[in-house]
């Protein structure tokens, strides 16, 4: 197992400095390059991977570089904004998962009927409604009209605890990120927990004896699993990237809103630094999902590269 | 003059979301219950979840929703032209330095955009020949007890010119103007400057567009890294000054800290601004101008990422953050009654007032003259014609504006109403209502003829006749067209499909693109970028040149001149304005230049658009100003 995390994890490194290799070549081409911006007057002219050497350099040692549009370090700009994020997109990705995982399953198990139709129905509601239709709703109806039960807008104090702990103005950005994330993880969990009900080691086990309380729980949740690890890896990035939509419909000044606003006004710097943050967190949601696959399927971790 | 609109441009690129209307929530909140259903569980009901009464009044405080994704910036007052143009906005410099260090001349009484001397640091100045003399009132005091006083407008006026002489100066000024236009600016005593004015001016242009420029700054900046310096009496340390200061401003975190910027003469102390745009201000005991008895002490401005969140905030009385002053997002303000100028509030907001302020300001779009396939097109004066006759400026404003607006008639904003406005143009209103069948006959009558095969008119007869499609434009030249604008504008999206409409049903093929608004002013006021045939980005706010004179947007080569419109008999009549030197000539030149410009449609005139203001009921802020200054010394709760 640790081979196989070492192994992927040096692959994580080398996808991560192609992807700002790529994104910094990129930034290049837009009007003012990003090694100007990044570094300052007189670099403009420094030769493109000497400019990238420089900024990754700095990048590494924590310094990304200074938003001359706002006037504050990108650091400074990320400290204010990754916090909110992580526990919008945080927690309703949790909460999704706790909510889908049984759902998709109980739906698998109670294929073609009434619940399953009900379910299926709901689920595809969530997934289909826009985030920004649904959480308007949930404004006008418990944060507008009397007795606004719920805040219209995100916290607002500075730091991570103030976020956390003011449940009454982040419930309704996290419930609807939680609707919106609950469709999509559902709907692959019941898809992939039919698969695995349709499998020879169900019937096995279900020969042999077992309860079928045991055969859902250690047989087909387990395995059915594994998609949907593989789909909260791909998520991470938007984890860490925020949900522009709902950011901006609660103003929440967070990273998705943040990078969006950057890369409206032409501020590299910002846009580059975010960027960079958001790529970290995609490969580590890739290297992640490898890992949870190995964990939960031996015959991962014990396959040759 | 100031892109004042940016402010509210940025707002609309936020891309705010549309409010679901009372029929589609019906429908949303049916579809949603069942999602809320599932949810119950796991949200549960909030502790501290509020109801009730609306919020209890901190008396001492008022918190100012400011527009969306703007946010202070920039602290030093002297913008330097490579700064970024957010620096100098009306969210920048009106909300946030001129609260701080106060211009010499403040402009707006009431709605009217004018010299206001009771708020203004010097007395009115007088001129003599060609000398204009500046009194400064010896009541106003920096915070560090200095005296406000002549050093102070010199050092600025030097600062002025060392970075001009840089290519880095004040970005509100124009080429020609301040500092070249003087010379010999000397204190003559503790409370006076004099300075030469180099060639013919007008007065009234001279103070409302020249001196409106200037902000005394303190000796106490006169400092490098090394210590002290001399900009205020010799221009040539005036480089490292700027330098120095400028690395100063350049991080707003340390704006409540610092002592170089906590030295004021406004009525207000920056406490904080941290990196998401939160500013918080404290009431300068120290300042000496005009008060209210019971003023706010506290001003907290915070920022929004969308008008739609900040309307929903403003309906929740209840929320952590409660706005005392916010604004209306125009597509939730109810239609006022024919002939009002406001209209009922919305009924969600029952612990406000509102009240529209109209900026003073022209809107419009600029051709691209300069175009080599479409500018030969934009030269005839006819085809201009039938082109205003496509703008349903009426329809815009009875329609996505919800009838909060004011058509433009010309070159001059015509509300709010003031004496630079010709009599003939007031009296004459809009003449330029829609009307497709004249824009049809027009280009008929000058040679445009539908192709065999269909698609945008194209030139038949070409030539110089009255009858012809005129100077300049080739056989086959097709009425196509790119229009680029500002994305994120609700209005404009609906005004822009309008009129691609309308055009089409003359014969006209309008291209739209929404593009970022700083992508449209790039390329309109660019040189040689012509992949643009129409490019609109808001309006043009009058400050700080607070008088509508032509020389900065329609005088041939001017800076601000975007799309290159060029006619001599303008640009004679711009110059007469300028050289006016009395009241009753300057009217004169005004009116003769208004009344020819405004024919020859320089530009798409569009209708101005007002800033609903919405404050909380109890909380006097007297009437809003025009020039979009704000005043919060003299707000009080009654």
């Amino acid at each position: 197992m640790t081979a196989y995390v070492s192994r992927r994890g040096l692959q994580a490194v080398v996808v991560l400095l192609i992807v700002t290799l790529i994104v910094f070549g990129l930034l290049s081409l837009a009007p003012g390059s990003p090694a100007s911006a990044s570094l300052g007057p007189g670099s403009a002219h420094r030769p493109f991977l000497l400019a990238y050497l420089t900024w990754l350099n700095r990048a590494v040692q924590g310094n990304l570089g200074f938003s001359p549009r706002l006037n504050v370090s990108v650091a400074s700009l990320l400290a204010a904004s990754l916090p909110r994020t992580l526990v919008l997109t945080g927690v309703s990705t949790v909460l999704a998962l706790v909510i889908a995982i049984p759902v998709g399953l109980l739906q698998a198990v109670r294929r073609g009927t009434a619940a399953d139709h009900v379910l299926r129905g709901l689920t595809v509601l969530c997934y289909g409604t826009p985030a920004v239709v649904l959480g308007s709703v949930l404004v006008l109806f418990l944060a507008v009209d009397p007795p606004h039960v719920f805040g219209a807008e995100g916290p607002q104090a500075p730091g991570i605890a103030a976020v956390i702990t003011d449940v009454r103005d982040m419930t309704l950005p996290v419930c609807t990120l939680t609707l919106v994330t609950v469709g999509i993880f559902a709907r692959y969990m019941r898809s992939s927990a039919l698969d695995s009900l349709s499998q020879d080691y169900v019937e096995a086990a279900r020969a042999r004896g077992a309860g079928e309380q045991r055969v859902i729980v250690a047989h087909v949740l387990r395995n059915s699993l594994v998609p949907v690890v593989t789909l909260l890896g791909l998520s991470l990035p938007q984890i860490v990237g925020g949900a522009v939509l709902v950011e901006g419909l609660f103003n929440i000044k967070g990273m998705g809103w943040q990078l969006w606003q950057a890369a409206l006004r032409h501020d590299v710097p910002v846009t580059l630094g975010f960027t960079l943050i958001v790529a970290v967190a995609a490969i580590l949601g890739s290297l992640l999902a490898d890992i949870g696959y190995a964990f939960l399927d031996p015959r991962v971790r014990h396959a040759q590269p | 003059m100031r892109s004042g609109r940016a402010a509210r441009q940025a707002r609309k690129l936020s891309g705010a979301p549309s409010r679901a209307g009372r029929g589609r929530r019906l429908l949303a909140a049916g579809c949603a219950a069942a999602g809320l259903a599932v949810l119950a569980a796991a949200c549960g009901p909030a502790s501290g979840a509020a109801s009730g009464p609306p919020h209890p009044t901190d008396t001492s405080t008022v918190t100012y929703a400011l527009q969306p994704t703007t946010q202070a910036t920039y602290i030093f007052p002297f913008v330097g032209a490579t700064k970024p143009g957010s620096d100098f906005s009306v969210y920048n410099i009106n909300d946030f330095q001129y609260q701080l260090y106060r211009p010499l001349y403040w402009f707006g009484h009431g709605v009217s955009p004018v010299l206001n001397p009771d708020l203004s640091i010097a007395y009115p100045p007088t001129y003599s020949g060609n000398q204009v003399t500046i009194k400064l009132k010896s009541t106003f005091k920096w915070s560090n007890g200095e005296p406000v006083d002549a050093q102070d407008v010199v050092f600025w006026m030097n600062m002025m010119t060392a970075e001009n002489n840089l290519g880095n100066g004040y970005i509100g000024s124009s080429p020609g103007d301040l500092p070249s236009d003087v010379t010999n600016v000397r204190a003559v005593s503790q409370y006076e400057v004099t300075m030469n004015i180099v060639g013919p001016y007008s007065e009234a242009w001279f103070t409302n567009n020249q001196l409106s420029q200037i902000t005394p700054m303190p000796i106490a900046w006169d400092v490098t890294a090394s210590g002290p310096a001399h900009c205020a009496t010799s221009v040539a340390d005036c480089a490292a000054v700027y330098k120095y200061l400028d690395q100063q401003a350049s991080s707003v975190s340390s704006y409540g800290t610092s002592k170089l910027w906590g030295v004021v003469d406004g009525p207000w102390k920056v406490q904080s601004l941290d990196s998401q745009g939160n500013l918080t201000m404290l009431f300068n005991d120290k300042y000496s101008g005009p008060v209210a008895p019971h003023h706010i002490t506290k001003l907290i401005e915070v920022p929004f990422t969308t008008e739609g969140a900040e309307y929903n905030v403003l309906q929740d009385p209840t929320g952590s953050q409660v706005i005392d002053v916010g604004y209306l997002p125009t597509v939730d303000a109810p239609v006022p009654p024919a002939g009002a100028d406001v209209g009922a509030n919305p009924s969600s907001l029952p612990d406000y007032t509102l009240s529209p302020v109209y900026p003073w300001e022209i809107a419009y779009f600029p051709y691209d003259y300069s175009n080599p396939t479409s500018g030969p097109i934009f030269k005839q004066l006819y085809f201009r014609e039938a082109f205003q006759d496509l703008v349903d400026q009426e329809g815009v404003i009875s329609g996505p504006l919800h009838g909060y607006g004011k058509p433009g008639i010309g070159p001059v904003g015509d509300y709010p109403v003031t004496s630079y406005l010709s009599p003939a143009l007031a009296r004459k209103g809009d003449p330029w209502t829609l009307n497709i069948p004249a824009a049809k006959l027009l280009l008929s009558e000058h040679g445009w003829r539908q192709p065999a095969g269909g698609g945008p008119l194209t030139c038949a007869d070409p030539g110089t006749g009255p009858k012809q499609c005129g100077p300049g434009v080739q056989a086959g030249a097709a009425l196509n067209f790119n229009f680029i604008y500002a994305s994120g504008q609700d209005f404009m999206e609906s005004a822009a499909r309008e009129l691609a409409s309308n055009a089409s049903l003359a014969g006209m093929q309008i291209n739209l693109t929404a593009e970022p608004f700083d992508d449209v002013v790039g390329a309109a006021f660019s040189a040689t970028d012509h992949s643009w045939d129409l490019a609109e980005w808001g309006s043009w706010t009058y400050d700080p040149d607070y008088l509508p004179t032509g020389e900065t947007l329609f005088q041939t080569n001017a800076p601000n001149n975007a799309g290159g419109y060029s006619d001599q008999t303008n640009d004679a009549d711009i110059t007469a304005t300028l050289d006016a030197r009395t009241p009753d000539a300057f009217s004169q030149a005004m009116y003769k230049w208004q009344d020819y410009l405004a024919g020859q449609l320089p530009v798409v005139y569009m209708p101005i658009r007002p800033v609903l203001t919405e404050a909380i009921k109890g909380l006097d802020i007297g009437v809003q100003n025009s020039a979009l200054m704000i005043t919060p010394e003299m707000w009080f709760y009654r």
